[in-house]
């Protein structure tokens, strides 16, 4: 894979190979549809990042609304709300779907099927429903399940959404238990695609499960955990929703994501040009998390 | 895969009390990350009639139908917000399907000039929060294409997604350079290798990626819900939303519409069911 | 069978891909008209006579359950009068209104008329798309609407929309349970009541299975209850008549207090309630007063004792009396109710033109005036704020016992508008230190993670960094 590189270079500049062609081949139609529909927001999104943005006659305002952006305690709170959202759900959510996927291994195909169907099923109710369930599980009055479940257990029922100790620990919680399904899929598909002859190697050699895993399993399923990693974060850096339909922030801000924040500036209070100097801002801390994450595990990636 | 596991060939009973126990665990855990469907499920069959989710229990009183009458009474329009999402879904899969999965083939085995540029390009695209693109996309369809109430406008920003070329190049760039060679050598055009060699090596990823993409399609309420305003062309998350009124919600017609809109993904997942287990064999290819 | 199945279902899909395409070509055909009806408005008049093609787009929510169909009836109404007026209607859902109002506004594509409560007009004058009605209204029709409401609606002198409904949000309670605390209940709804004797109401009424007093205060209604107890401690508006930032005064000082003492007092839950278990906690006996209230929730009790009977009452329902109350009064404070006005306002697009915003207003006025108002009025349980609206409720029976009627016209009396003079900028900032400084803290204070006084200096530090000192109020408003 070096060579072809090497090659390349060697060549004019302006002469296109086979290769060259039928690259642009195949990503043609993805190419047209993500300019029109991805790339021209975005850059749309950046000018307007400089803007006081009226639908009617914007002012050019330069950097202001970065400044204000970053000036704002609330700007750097959500930061910091959403950094320990993302330190805990992504990593949790790839160990719960990691061990889930391997654990499912070693049973016979109908029984690998049900467990499928049963971790899948909860991804696919809609979120809307979904919540509504959870603010009832959260429910702060001793009748809410979860304090039903602690005045069982004799321990001091909690204020789980109205707390600031107990808020965030709620929304890691509710997005560990739930969506893990689309992750174990894809891990599944990754583990299925492992050769036996790999295990049988391990075994002459007289390897335990755990050196397997360390050794076989984890390095051949890197492509898909960094696309995991990848995707995870920047969906849990971006994430609002959650925060939207169940605490709207609070209480004292504590759950307040930087998308809820974005989200309230374009659309509740009109500051559509601070919300995207907002976003870029979002978005280059996103890019670069994910370039060390494909400096980490980069190397070994392609093979 | 079997290999990963010992098979303690000399001791069945291990091997018995092994699966047993992971089972066991297993099984719980899927109990908990059940309980919110069990509980959507049996309040679905709870009475039509507005009540704050205060009784407490898992379980309903009385049980009925009513909430499925009441959804498909609620409105005129209830099967047609159940199709528009089916239409919508349907194409966004085959779009993804077929266009995600060709620009993951290319930029994970074919050498371009401009290729870790462009990825980079698409990577980057998926990091601006979609709140600040929906505006100006709004823009486009509104006023541009004039396309507002239109399947194409619900379609057209999901139909190859930056998210599905991600995951497609991701599980190319596992399947061994050398059988794509060697298709050359014997005179095979990249697009026929990626016909006849790659995607039929890639049913796994690509049902993930179809039933993936279908539920994201006929999960989304946003962007549906700012380009419609004819109630006949809403999504069924769109049409969904419209149950709650200003003083309460109606717990059971809202939980029987999302069951009822969760019973498309059920069946599209069994009858994809087979392609997650079938599994990818390269190694035998490769021998 | 699986693989049948499967390609059934690789059939449908691209079945459903074929319909997609060739459904497109349905509503452009629909879409045509309209762009023709568009046409001649720009065009110039050739003859004065005929009025010109014009569409007008509403986006609305529920504002009552049956609002979208009833709308459908006025439309026809209205056209056989202007038939060359051709309204639109969006309806939005109340979760996700603002959100496609604002997109669409901030598209240049703001739809003609929507529906906002007052408090959020500054949003849209900010961005420049509202629309001073004044200049396409006679003034004889502004005159029909109470000036009270109509302030509201106004920001910087410039009235940008007309009001639909003015709700009163106070407290509510069980008749018979306040009695037994030693309330005397209809002189409370007569003359009102001070805040020492709603606190030794409260604590009459808690027993061991029920509070005396619950208010819903989870996620976003925490603002409901700043609001509230803002006019018992004498905080009517985000500004004071002087045009003072009024959240720094002392009487938030007393307002934070009274909370911070209730909380721990055992009076009132010391967790957070769901918005939609106040309600319930009053239909079970779980609470004697509950806020934040409404006259309409009468019609929902009366509703719940009669369904008791076949058993699809809230489980565990009490046969009880809905008795709406006004809220107490702190010492040295007028007696005010919270009120907020509901209206309609006019908007811009990229396509508005001024013979267009004259068809918009016209209509405008007529969705807030007359039988209609009185119709969406009567079913919420308040009093019409419009001459037109009142004439057509006159005799209506609402089924509200005599009581309730007199008290709900009583604070329906005692709102008060917010001073007119405010400015876009100034109502902005207001509601960045209520969005951001005090809505948060305020529900650290309720999880007694912060106290009253620490609250104070928090706001008050904000606000003068907003405002300025000379902008606030720091003594007492009387």
């Amino acid at each position: 894979m070096k060579n072809p590189k090497a090659a390349t270079i060697k060549k004019r500049r302006f002469f296109l190979t086979s290769e060259d062609l039928n690259g642009y081949l195949f990503i043609l139609v993805a190419l047209i549809i993500f300019s029109i529909f991805t790339i021209y927001p975005v850059i749309s999104a950046i000018i307007t990042s400089f803007q006081d943005y009226k639908p009617f006659g914007s002012e050019w305002v330069r950097l202001e609304n970065y400044e204000k952006a970053l000036s704002s305690k609330l700007f750097w709170k959500a930061i910091k709300n959403t950094a320990v959202y993302t330190a805990v759900t992504v990593p949790g959510s790839l160990a719960i779907a990691f061990t889930v996927a391997v654990m499912i291994m070693p049973f016979s195909r109908k029984s690998q099927a049900l467990f499928k169907s049963l971790y899948y099923i909860p991804a696919v109710a809609s979120g809307v429903a979904l919540s509504v369930v959870w603010l009832w599980l959260y429910d702060a009055s001793p009748s809410g399940l979860f304090n039903q479940i602690l005045t069982f257990f004799h321990i001091p029922t909690q204020n789980w959404l109205g707390s600031s100790k107990t808020a965030m620990l709620s929304m890691i919680l509710m997005s560990l238990l739930s969506g893990q399904g689309s992750s174990i899929i894809i891990y599944i598909a990754a583990l299925l695609g492992i050769d036996n002859s790999y295990f049988e190697a391990a075994e002459l050699d007289g390897a335990t499960f755990m050196q397997k895993v360390a050794y076989i399993v984890l390095p051949l399923c890197k492509p898909t955990t960094l696309f995991l990693l990848v995707t995870g974060i920047i969906n849990s850096f971006q994430v609002f929703m959650n925060a939207y339909m169940m605490t709207g922030g609070g209480p004292d801000n504590n759950t307040t994501m930087i998308g809820l924040l974005i989200f309230n500036n374009a659309f509740e209070y009109g500051k559509y040009g601070l919300a995207c100097a907002q976003a870029i801002m979002l978005a280059i801390v996103i890019a670069a998390l994910t370039a060390i994450q494909f400096k980490v595990a980069g190397e070994n990636v392609e093979y | 895969m079997t290999g990963l596991y010992s098979q303690h060939l000399k001791n069945p009973k291990l091997r018995y009390l092994r699966n047993g126990i992971m089972g066991v665990v297993l099984f719980f855990f899927a109990v908990v990350v059940l309980f919110p469907l069990v509980y959507m499920l049996a309040w679905s069959f709870g009475p039509a009639r507005e009540m704050a989710a205060s009784s407490f229990s898992i379980f309903p009183k009385t049980w009925s139908l009513d909430s499925y009458r009441y959804f498909f009474n609620f409105s005129p329009y209830s099967v047609r917000w159940l199709w528009n999402s089916f239409v919508v879904a349907a194409a966004t899969v085959l779009g993804n399907v077929v266009f995600a999965s060709m620009a993951g083939y290319a930029f994970a085995k074919i050498r371009f000039k401009g290729r870790s540029f462009l990825f980079f390009l698409i990577l980057m695209a998926m990091m601006i929060p979609y709140q600040v693109t929906q505006v100006p996309l709004y823009i486009l369809f509104v006023n541009k294409f004039k396309m507002t109430d239109t399947y194409a406008a619900l379609i057209l920003p999901g139909f190859c997604t930056a998210y599905n070329i991600f995951l497609s190049k991701q599980f190319f760039s596992g399947i061994p350079t050398s059988l794509i060679e060697n298709a050359k050598v014997e005179g095979a055009g990249q697009l026929r290798i990626f016909g006849s060699i790659i995607l039929p090596l890639s049913k796994t990823v690509l049902a993930v990626m179809a039933i993936n993409t279908f539920m994201g399609s006929w999960n989304t309420f946003f962007w549906p819900f700012l380009v419609t305003s004819d109630r006949a062309m809403y999504t069924i998350q769109v049409g969904l939303k419209t149950f709650k009124f200003a003083n309460g919600t109606m717990l059971s017609p809202m939980m029987a519409g999302a069951v009822i809109s969760a019973l498309p993904m059920f069946v599209l997942f069994f009858s994809l069911q087979k392609y997650f287990l079938e599994g990818v064999t390269i190694g035998a290819v490769k021998g | 069978m699986k693989k049948l199945t499967a390609l059934l279902l690789v059939l449908a899909m691209v079945l459903a891909m074929f319909a997609a395409c060739g459904s497109n070509e349905a509503p452009k055909t629909t879409e045509a008209p309209k762009a023709a009806e568009e046409q001649p408005t720009e065009a110039q008049p050739t003859e004065e006579k005929a009025p010109e093609e014009d569409t007008i787009t509403v986006l609305m929510p529920p504002v009552t359950g049956d609002y979208i169909e009833l709308l459908d009836g006025w439309i026809a109404d209205f056209q056989k009068d202007y038939p060359h007026i051709q309204v639109e209607v969006i309806a939005t859902s109340w979760d996700d209104h603002f959100n496609k109002l604002s997109t669409m506004a901030l598209a240049g594509e703001a739809p003609d008329i929507a529906e906002i409560p007052a408090k959020n007009v500054g949003v849209y004058v900010d961005m420049g798309v509202a629309v001073n009605i004044a200049d396409y209204l006679p003034a004889e029709r502004l005159a029909d609407y109470d000036q009270n409401a109509l302030d509201y609606m106004t920001l910087d002198n410039t009235v940008y929309g007309l009001p639909l409904y003015l709700t009163i949000q106070s407290l509510g309670g069980n008749k018979a349970m306040l009695e037994n605390a030693g309330v005397k209940v209809e002189e409370v709804q007569k003359n009102g009541w001070t805040y020492e004797q709603f606190l030794k109401a409260i604590e009459a009424g808690t027993t061991a299975d029920t509070f005396g007093f619950v208010f819903a205060n989870a996620g976003v209604c925490t603002s409901d209850m700043v609001d509230v107890f803002g006019s018992i401690s004498g905080i009517t508006s985000n500004f004071t008549d002087d045009l003072k930032y009024a959240y720094t005064s002392e009487n938030m000082l007393n307002l934070l207090k009274a909370v911070e003492t209730m909380v721990s007092s055992g009076f009132m839950p010391d967790y957070t309630v769901e918005a939609g278990q106040r309600l319930v906690m009053l239909q079970t006996g779980k609470t004697m007063i509950t806020g934040k209230a409404m006259p309409l929730f009468e019609n929902n009790v009366k509703k719940n004792v009669a369904a008791m009977a076949d058993g699809s009452a809230v489980e565990g329902s009490i046969d009880m009396e809905y008795v709406f109350l006004p809220v107490p009064t702190m010492e040295g404070v007028t007696e005010h109710c919270y009120g907020q006005v509901d209206g309609l306002i006019a908007m811009r697009n990229k396509n508005t033109t001024d013979e267009h915003l004259k068809n918009v207003c016209l209509f405008l006025d007529y969705l807030t005036s007359g039988e209609r108002v009185a119709n969406t009025v009567n079913q919420l349980l308040l009093a019409c704020v419009c001459e037109s609206g009142r004439q057509a409720q006159a005799g209506a029976d609402l089924g509200q016992s005599p009581n309730n009627a007199a008290a709900t016209t009583r604070c329906i009396g005692l709102v008060k508008a917010p001073p007119v003079g405010v400015t876009s900028e100034q109502a902005a900032n207001a509601m960045t230190v209520m969005n951001e400084v005090i809505e948060p803290k305020f529900q650290a204070l309720l999880a007694g993670e912060l106290t009253a006084e620490k609250m104070y200096d928090e706001v008050c530090s904000a606000a003068f960094e907003l405002f300025g000192e000379d902008g606030c109020e720091t003594g007492f408003i009387g």
